[in-house]
């Protein structure tokens, strides 16, 4: 049995059973909370606790996974474009939104992270919180956070935006269409995505597209960033 | 499929080399991703040249990063001393960036 955890081959069939097992509860129960990635990676947990697997061991195949979220942030740069052509004639507004509402997230989270003096190495796990995980995960290496810390936080924030971003931003005010995709994309990238596109197609449009110029716009910024506030 | 996943990893490649030699705080897959998006608007690569592996890619990217939410499970001890303040930064920071992007969209946009 030791000879089967310690191949890859464990890590990624786990990984695909889990996956495929939240996605059929998801379709069963269409809560927020039930979100595939949430369940998926609980569910991993789970059972690499309970039979006292070691993380090493789930790493040989999980690392063959993460391996392709290289090739899909190039990817990501393909779907930036398709989504720019359906908006070019809104872009200078929207590129102003998303910039300064992705680089007030950087601050602020850093900022009420310091005030609480949080270590350091977490403030640096968090700083890209509001981007698509895999950007997240490049930026937290690259400043010395810890990427297991980003990606954990970084689905837990893109399901509550995507439970509570539109009722929020109703709240204050807001009823623009675009704002509310602009608004999830930027904050929750592409967990608040897929809320967005259920609220509309023109939502939905402007919230892909704003994950990923919050994507490019963390990924340029952080670095800089946490060198002045740090 | 086979091209247009050569095509992506040669940006891949671009990307990673750019970001050796010049030095940049940028991871080189996030370099790719800019390069082909500006090959793309100035027309040197076609998109249906790239869409059927780009599709593909973006159709299982959650799967592709289950495992580093797995590797949360080493850090327990850390987040379980400090979640209370993870929680209220991260929402109060995440209500911020709601209201800012939108409020400014919802003054300055075309699209209503």
């Amino acid at each position: 049995m030791d000879n089967l955890f310690e191949s890859p081959i464990f890590g990624v069939f786990i990984t695909l059973l889990a996956f495929f097992g939240a996605n059929a509860l998801r379709k069963r129960i269409p809560l927020a909370i039930f979100n595939p990635v949430l369940m998926a990676t609980l569910s991993i947990i789970v059972v690499l606790v309970v039979f006292k697997i070691d993380i090493d061991a789930y790493n040989k195949g999980g690392d063959l996974l993460t391996f392709f979220l290289g090739p899909s942030i190039v990817a990501l740069g393909v779907f930036f474009y398709e989504k720019y052509e359906e908006i070019k004639n809104d872009f200078i507004p929207f590129f102003i939104a998303v910039i300064v509402g992705g680089l007030m997230s950087i601050v602020s989270v850093v900022l009420i992270l310091l005030l609480f003096n949080v270590p350091l190495v977490i403030v640096k796990s968090l700083a890209s919180k509001s981007v698509t995980t895999p950007i997240a995960i490049e930026v937290s290496k690259i400043i010395g956070g810890i990427p297991e810390i980003t990606a954990g936080i970084v689905i837990l924030v893109g399901i509550f935006g995507n439970a509570f971003g539109p009722a929020i931003l109703k709240l204050l005010g807001i009823t623009s269409k675009s704002a509310l995709g602009a608004a999830l994309g930027t904050a929750a990238h592409g967990i608040g995505t897929a809320r967005a596109l259920e609220e509309g197609k023109l939502t939905g449009v402007y919230s892909g597209l704003a994950m990923c110029v919050n994507g490019i716009v963390t990924a340029v910024a952080t670095p800089y960033m946490i060198d002045w506030f740090l | 499929m086979v091209k247009s996943l050569l095509y992506i990893f040669s940006f891949l490649v671009l990307g990673e080399f750019l970001k050796e030699v010049l030095h940049i705080p940028i991871a080189g897959n996030i370099v790719g991703m800019f390069l082909i998006f500006f090959a793309l608007k100035f027309g040197l690569i076609k998109l249906s040249a790239v869409k059927p592996a780009s599709d593909k890619l973006l159709k299982y990217l959650v799967l592709f990063f289950i495992p580093y939410g797995v590797g949360l499970l080493a850090y327990f001890e850390l987040i379980q001393a400090y979640w209370l303040y993870i929680a209220i930064a991260v929402v109060v920071s995440a209500v911020i960036t709601l209201y800012l992007t939108a409020i400014i969209l919802q003054k300055f946009g075309k699209n209503g």
